[in-house]
C-alpha cells in the first residue's frame, strides 16, 4: 500500500469545499491511512480538482467524482460524476425520503402541525433552491481569510 | 502486544488484521457506511464499524471507506461500483456478525476466486524464476550457468555456424 505518494483511485466520495477556479470544484477526499507503528488507519485528506463546468456541487456536498482519463490540466485530473448528498436536502436511499439529520421530513411536519407551527419556521417545499443568498448572507462559496490590515473597504470575506 | 492501550488493543494486532474474511469484489472502489450514534437499532453497526472497519481497509488498501454519522435515520451501507452501479445494503436492527456474514455474500469474492489468486501470488513470489517482471531477467544470469554469449562468447561447439558449416 502506498504510504507516502498518494495514488488517485478511479472513483472517489469527496466533500465540496470553496474554490475560485471557474470550471472546476475543488474536493476534500478522506482516505484512511495505516500507521505501521500503531497499526491503527487514521484519516488523511487530499484535495482534489474536478471539472465541473456548470458548477453542480455546492460546497458541503457530498460529491462522486471518477478520474479523467488524461489529465485536463495539471491539477484537474479528476471529473464531477454525480451529486449523492446535497448538503440540507438529503435523500435517503433505502426510502426515497427527505430527511433532516436523522428523521424524515414528513415526521417533523406532522410534529409541527399537532405542536402548532411557527410563523417564521423554515417551510421545505416553497424555500428557493440554495444559492439565492450568495454574497448577501451567504459566503460558503469562497474562501475566507484572516484579515490582519484594516484598510477601511468592506471585505464579508475577510474574517 | 506492545503500545496496547485504548479500548480493545487487540484490533490492532497484525494477527486481527489479517484474518479478516472480507476481500471486496475487484469492482467496488467506494464502501461507505451510513449509521447514526444514539438509535437502538444502529448498536451493530455501530460495533461493525468497531470491530471490522480495520480487518475491511486491510484486506482492500485501495478502496475507499467513508462513515457517514447522523445523516439518515436507519443504517444502511452503500457500496460503489467502477461501472456506475451502486450497491445498497440495509443493516437496520442486525448484529455485527450478521452483517460481516451477510457482506461476505453478497459483495466478497468467493472461497475459490481467493484460493485462485494466492496460488497466482505464490508463483509470482518464487525467487528461482527469471524473465519478465522478475529479479534476474535472463538465465546467463544464474551461478552455474553458461556466462552471457553477448560478454563472453560461446564455445566452437555450441555455436550454429560451425555446428552447421559444410566445408566449401
Amino acid at each position: 500500500m502506498a504510504l507516502q505518494t498518494t495514488t488517485k483511485a478511479s472513483l472517489l466520495l469527496g466533500r465540496c469545499v470553496p474554490c475560485l477556479k471557474q470550471n472546476a470544484s475543488k474536493f476534500k477526499v478522506k482516505k484512511l491511512e495505516l500507521d505501521t507503528n500503531l497499526l491503527m488507519y487514521f484519516g488523511k485528506e487530499e484535495y482534489i480538482y474536478a471539472f465541473d463546468p456548470q458548477k453542480l456541487c455546492k460546497t458541503g456536498d457530498i460529491v462522486l467524482i471518477e478520474e479523467l482519463p488524461k489529465k485536463m490540466t495539471r491539477l484537474i485530473t479528476h471529473a464531477v460524476k454525480k451529486v449523492v448528498y446535497p448538503l440540507g436536502d438529503i435523500t435517503d436511499p433505502m426510502s426515497g425520503k427527505k430527511v433532516v439529520a436523522g428523521k424524515y421530513r414528513d415526521y417533523i411536519e406532522a410534529v409541527n402541525k399537532v405542536y402548532g407551527e411557527k410563523r417564521g419556521a423554515f417551510k421545505y417545499d416553497e424555500a428557493p433552491p440554495r444559492g439565492w443568498q450568495e454574497g448577501k448572507r451567504d459566503f460558503t462559496h469562497r474562501e475566507t481569510y484572516i484579515k490582519y490590515h484594516e484598510s477601511g473597504e468592506e471585505d464579508p470575506y475577510a474574517v | 502486544m506492545p503500545f496496547m492501550i485504548g479500548p480493545a488493543p487487540i484490533r490492532r494486532t497484525l494477527k486481527f488484521l489479517e484474518a479478516g474474511r472480507l476481500a471486496l469484489k475487484e469492482q467496488i472502489k467506494i464502501f461507505a457506511v451510513h449509521y447514526n450514534l444514539h438509535d437502538d437499532n444502529n448498536k451493530g453497526a455501530k460495533e461493525f464499524v468497531f470491530w471490522y472497519l480495520p480487518q475491511i481497509q486491510y484486506k482492500n488498501p485501495d478502496v475507499q471507506i467513508a462513515t457517514f454519522k447522523n445523516l439518515t435515520p436507519s443504517p444502511f451501507i452503500r457500496c460503489f461500483y467502477e461501472s456506475g452501479h451502486e450497491m445498497l445494503i440495509d443493516i437496520d436492527n442486525k448484529s455485527k456478525d450478521e452483517i460481516y456474514e451477510h457482506l461476505i455474500r453478497v459483495v466478497g469474492k468467493t472461497k475459490e476466486v481467493l484460493e485462485a489468486e494466492s496460488i497466482s501470488k505464490e508463483k509470482k513470489d518464487n525467487p528461482a524464476n527469471f524473465g519478465v517482471g522478475c529479479d534476474r531477467h535472463c538465465i546467463c544470469e544464474i551461478p552455474g550457468q553458461i556466462p552471457c554469449p553477448g560478454v563472453v562468447p560461446l564455445p566452437m561447439h555450441m555455436r550454429g555456424k560451425y555446428k552447421y558449416k559444410k566445408d566449401v
